[in-house]
């Protein structure tokens, strides 16, 4: 049995931590983001912080961030117990982050998003030249070549990455967190990052490296921490961890327990959706494929790489400029043209979830039954009578396990698992045969997770098909009949559910030289 | 919960302070109206008798009117600051004598302009995706600058005899106007009660991505809404002549600040989703009587001018706090 | 280029071909039409009656790029004027930058903390306001301080005296703009405020902080066409409003914050000042001109595409 340590390591401690979560608690709304968590990090280590989507993670280090105030609990630095009021006092206090969503402003350059907040001075005027040379030093040290003059708006996402780690870093900082800095970069950009880490390292700074990429937890860092549903699970040296240890420790089960078995309804020949040759604009990479009835189908891939254009596209939410969506009638069983806008789509059944159910999901200061409501009434013009049938949402909410008291609760007041389950109920009320999902467990406990899993599986076994995008791969692995993987917009690669591995997922998300997908198709 | 906790704390505390939050949580027009009449009743109390009310009802009702489109443009987090241009217009093309048609025929045609207007409002607002504000503002002074400059030509004229009737007769004691008012209100509550319509209009301004995202048909019931509230508008102004008994360049003026100012303080709100057509309603009584108040009280014009900022502001201010917790 | 393209150049300044060439077109355009344009009486008219609009424009584009708007600047215009017919002389200046700065703190306050909608905040103080100006001065009159009449009628090096009020506000709004860290982070709130915040920025105080510099510059405006016009109106700046916000637009200054230049301000500021010069030349109603730029003011706005729909 391996050793779980809370304390510390004598070989690389000063007496008190760098840093010091005590029983630190955190609720938004009626969610527990952190249930009483203690960790401690030392002064020269780089220490990981783990767990699912959801575990609590980016809550916590936005708390030593100064993004959000604990609602019990402190945070000590150096042994002295501080109120990070707000990101500049933690700034103060010594902290830099380096956040996981890009905080770059579009139109500011380089330089000055570098240094917003903190510009560089000559008497009143904020001294350009000195920002400038400072910036470029940074960038520099990331062995990167982006103009420090470029507006940030006109980069890669992984451009923008690294502009968040060169700001991150030439703050004078003690203690750095980097929340998943890898999810946008290649793989040169990421050796760069791991060489600057192990410098920063031995200039005895602490890192905080929030992570749920095992490979890098691994080779980073030196100690990890495990948080599960918001709950500290344990702490452990690296070294003395292996990787399944590290995984039942995050999962808490069987990955098995976790998923539906997958059925055999599957019809391959039948196409409900057929996806073809559709591109976001005209220097973009074309992606085809079909979705088939009774399927659940995964888009993998790195974060940023074009999954969320792809399902966006055939929602209709984003417009693409070739290309055709075909999809088969229920009622006549006859492929017809979609025409792409969100209005036409959802007439024609197919139900988009986006990722975000605070701003695109949900109407949270609408009662559960209005929100259920709403996709019941897709099917009538705007002047016909709204005939709800309660009895049928009561059914739907009962079938979906919705914790609440009462239909007529606002949806604001509910945990995001059941948040989730009420953003995809309002399609299955309405009688939709195609489901388009953004990451559709994110933020959402595991008990949830399972029961979202059974309801898409049962929606699918009964004729429907699902159309996920995820950054859990062993989401994808274990809810998935078929994966596709996106690099760059394009297709890359694709697996059967049950023949997939992890491995090759990873492998194919970051490869420069898988070969493309869709010429692979025409060649078979 | 709340009554457990008013156990605790014995029975004398809890039941004002449960009063006070439930008052606190209705729309301003309720509580306003109340304070307002109770003021009268020891300063003006002639202002309280029944002849005077209703003549106050009357002349509430073009504004009660207007009010309803208003709500509605608010509830889909937009709004329509051209009320005043399309009365101004109507006004014009009653009166002027311009159009040689007969009496219906010319109420048809300023159906036809609110229908007009309200689609180029909402063609501006849904496709180029323009402020509304900026958009309803900029047609107000279009129209009000034509019709200003066309009006140098023509002397207007008396109102059509059926609006002069529908806007000064009355029915045994109640004036007709009333019954128009409420020939407009009853309909349109009832249609957002019970209508798919009214649901959509209720999710875009609860979450208009949401609504986006979710397929609802979010220019259709934007547009929907533009072009009833410039038919309010006209319907308003209609009435308004007939009240006036004769064209005017600067009639109706003063409605689309007035109906913003009783959309706010009856309840809604940009962005909650919240808010119906009653708080509105009383809330246009409510501005129309203190107006009212405010002459008898021997203030003009610049007194009201500052009153309606103040309470736009105070209200705007209170329910942004409220909706905050 | 695309014609999008030429509309939408990148960077933050909003400048395009078409916010810079149509003064030059309509400059070339109305000397064609009317010779008398050029004589250097109407030129230097045409100067005066834009500094006003000039200096509340540049306000107005602060807030503009903050992601506000301010609707109250035209009242803030009216009340400066009726102020300084009003008090003694001695404090007419000290009092109408207090009201002003008085003005953008409550405007600033109410949509920064209280989160009311800026238009309807503004709309608000612009109501109240104006009935404060009717109540100080009921009927146009009154004389304006001397001195004041004296810093807006003398001529330098050849120059009228509104081309150096035109000059300093220019430069001063550039130097806030370009040189100062609030400019950066002005930038970066209307940007994206939550990101600004994470940054360290103080969204609140530099989001006040425009609406005070508007509303000074409304005072100011106010005090330089009261001097011009030696006499107060209680609604002077009636008009005000809706142009500065058809001035900014004009000139590439997005709406929805983040993008805005001085020289484009500039230019749609002049295109703006050409236009009623041009119809006032040829003899169009007072009226119609109101309606030009209502339909200005919506071609601008048009060029803008936004995101959201509705207010």
């Amino acid at each position: 049995m391996l050793v779980l340590e809370t304390g510390a390591d004598p070989s690389m401690e000063g007496p008190v931590p760098a840093v010091e979560f005590v029983e630190i608690t955190k609720r938004f709304g009626s969610t527990m983001a952190l249930d009483t968590v203690s960790i401690k990090g030392w002064a020269g280590s780089v220490h990981a912080i783990t767990g699912e989507n959801g575990a609590g993670k980016s809550t916590l280090m936005n708390l030593l961030a100064g993004v959000h105030q604990p609602d019990a609990g402190c945070i000590s630095i150096n042994g002295t117990p501080l109120k990070l009021e707000n990101p500049k006092a933690a700034r103060i206090a010594g902290i830099s982050t380096i956040f996981q969503e890009l905080t770059l402003l579009p139109n500011l350059t380089v330089a000055e998003n570098m240094f917003l907040g903190r510009e560089p001075l000559k008497t009143a005027v904020v001294d350009r030249v000195k920002m400038r040379e400072l910036a470029e030093e940074a960038l520099a040290r990331l062995g990167s070549q982006i103009s420090v003059d470029a507006f940030c708006g006109d980069l890669s996402v992984g451009e923008q990455q690294m502009v968040e780690i060169a700001k991150g870093i030439t703050a004078d900082a003690q203690i750095f967190i980097l929340d998943e800095p890898t999810a946008a970069l290649n793989t040169p950009e990421v050796e760069k990052l791991a060489e600057l880490i192990s410098r920063m390292k031995s200039e005895g700074k602490l890192i905080f490296y929030i992570s749920h990429r095992l490979d890098e937890i691994f080779r980073f860092c030196d100690e990890v921490s495990v948080l599960k549903d918001g709950k500290y699970v344990a702490t452990s040296r690296v070294s003395e961890i292996d990787r399944d240890q590290l995984v039942s420790l995050m999962v808490g089960r069987e990955l098995g327990e976790l998923f539906p078995v997958r059925s055999t309804s599957r019809d391959q020949a039948k196409a409900l959706l057929n996806i073809s040759a559709i591109a976001i604009s005209d220097n973009t990479p074309e992606v085809s494929f079909s979705l088939s009835r009774g399927e659940i189908l995964g888009l993998g891939g790195l974060e940023g790489q074009g999954q969320r254009s792809i399902i966006r596209s055939i929602a209709g939410i984003e417009a693409f400029s070739k290309g055709e969506i075909r999809k088969t009638s229920r009622e006549t069983d006859i492929a017809v043209p979609i025409t792409p806008t969100i209005v036409e789509v959802a007439k024609a059944g197919i139900g988009f979830v986006p990722e975000d159910r605070k701003t695109e999901g949900l109407y949270l200061t609408l009662s559960i039954a209005k929100n259920m409501a709403l996709g019941m009434l897709r099917e009538l013009s705007v002047w016909r009578r709204a005939r709800v049938r309660s009895d049928h949402i009561e059914t739907l909410l009962h079938k979906m396990r919705v914790v609440a008291a009462s239909a007529n609760q606002e949806v604001g007041a509910l945990s995001g698992g059941n948040q989730q389950k009420i953003m995809i109920g309002r399609w299955l009320a309405s009688n939709v045969d195609v489901l388009l999902i953004e990451e559709p467990t994110r933020g959402v406990d595991v008990g949830a997770k399972v029961e979202i899993y059974n309801l898409l599986r049962e929606f699918a076994d009964a004729g429907g098909a699902v159309l996920i995008t995820s950054s859990e791969l062993t989401e994808l692995l274990g809810l998935c009949d078929r994966i596709l993987v996106v690099r760059g917009g394009a297709l890359v690669a694709e697996f059967e559910g049950t023949e997939a591995t992890e491995e090759e997922i990873l492998h194919a998300a970051l490869s420069s030289t898988a070969e493309n997908y869709n010429k692979k198709e025409e060649v078979a | 919960m709340s009554l457990s906790l008013s156990q605790k704390k014995g029975l004398s505390l809890p039941k004002p302070r449960d009063l006070a939050r439930y008052i606190f949580s209705l729309p301003f027009a309720y509580v306003g109206t109340v304070l307002l009449l109770l003021f009268a009743y020891y300063t003006r109390p002639a202002l309280l008798s029944p002849l005077l009310l209703l003549l106050i009802i009357r002349q509430a009702a073009p504004l009660g009117i207007v009010v309803l489109g208003q709500s509605l443009c608010m509830r889909v987090l937009s709004l329509d600051l051209s009320i005043g241009g399309v009365i101004v217009a109507v006004s014009y093309i009653l009166t002027s004598g311009v159009l040689p048609f007969s009496e219906p025929v010319l109420v048809l045609i300023c159906v036809g302009f609110g229908l007009m207007i309200g689609s180029i409002n909402a063609l501006l607002i849904t496709r180029l995706r323009a402020s509304s504000v900026i958009v309803t503002l900029a047609m107000a002074m279009i129209l009000s600058g034509i019709v200003i400059s066309l009006s140098q030509y023509h002397a207007p004229s008396d109102a059509p005899e059926i609006l002069r009737y529908i806007g000064q007769k009355r029915i045994g004691v109640f004036p007709i106007a009333l019954f128009v008012w409420l020939a407009v209100l009853i309909p349109s509550v009832i249609f957002l009660r019970i209508s798919v319509f009214g649901r959509y209009v209720d999710a875009i301004g609860a979450n208009p991505n949401a609504a986006w995202t979710s397929g609802i048909p979010y220019i259709w019931v934007v547009t929907i809404v533009h072009i009833m509230s410039s038919l309010f508008a006209v319907f308003s102004g209609l009435l308004l002549v007939g009240f006036v008994g004769v064209g005017s360049i600067d009639i109706g003026q003063d409605l689309a600040l007035n109906s913003l100012a009783a959309v706010i303080l009856g309840g809604v709100t940009f962005g909650s989703g919240k808010g119906g057509v009653i708080g509105p309603t009383v809330a246009a009584f409510m501005l129309t009587f203190s107006f009212n108040l405010l002459t008898s009280l021997g203030l003009g014009e610049p007194g009201k001018l500052m009153i309606q900022g103040g309470i736009i502001a105070v209200a705007a201010i209170v329910y942004a706090t409220r909706q905050a917790k | 280029m695309s014609s999008i393209g030429l509309l939408h150049s990148p960077g933050r300044s909003g400048l395009s071909l078409v916010a810079l060439g149509l003064p030059v077109l309509l400059f070339v355009i109305i000397s064609l039409i009317s010779p008398s344009f050029l004589s250097v009486q109407n030129l230097s008219n045409v100067n005066a009656q834009i500094t006003a609009l000039l200096i509340i424009a540049l306000g107005q584009m602060i807030v503009a790029i903050s992601g506000g708007i301010d609707l109250s600047v035209g009242s803030v215009l009216s009340l400066t004027s009726t102020l300084l017919v009003s008090v003694d002389p001695t404090l007419s200046i000290p009092t109408v930058l207090l009201v002003g700065v008085c003005v953008g703190l409550v405007n600033g306050v109410g949509v920064a903390i209280f989160t009311v909608h800026p238009l309807v905040m503004t709309l608000a103080s612009m109501t109240f306001l104006q009935g404060l100006a009717l109540l100080i001065l009921p009927v146009p009159g009154g004389s304006i301080p001397g001195f004041l009449e004296a810093l807006v009628d003398f001529s330098f090096l050849g120059l009228p005296a509104a081309f150096y009020w035109c000059l300093t506000f220019v430069l001063l709004a550039a130097f806030l703009l370009r040189a100062t860290k609030f400019g950066m982070r002005l930038f970066a709130v209307g940007a994206n405020a939550q990101n600004a915040a994470r940054n360290g920025v103080n969204v609140t105080f530099y989001k006040i902080l425009s609406y005070v510099l508007c509303s000074t510059s409304a005072v100011m405006a106010g005090m330089y066409l009261s001097a011009r016009v030696a006499s107060a109106d209680a609604t002077m700046g009636a008009s005000f409003a809706l142009e500065s916000v058809t001035a900014v637009a004009l000139g590439g200054v997005q709406l929805a914050g983040g993008v805005g230049s001085v020289p484009g301000v500039i230019a749609g500021t002049i295109t703006l000042g050409l236009m009623t010069n041009g119809m006032n030349l040829i003899g169009v109603s007072p009226f119609v001109r109101a309606s030009a730029t209502g339909v200005l003011l919506l071609i601008a706005i048009s060029l803008q595409p936004r995101k959201a729909i509705g207010a």
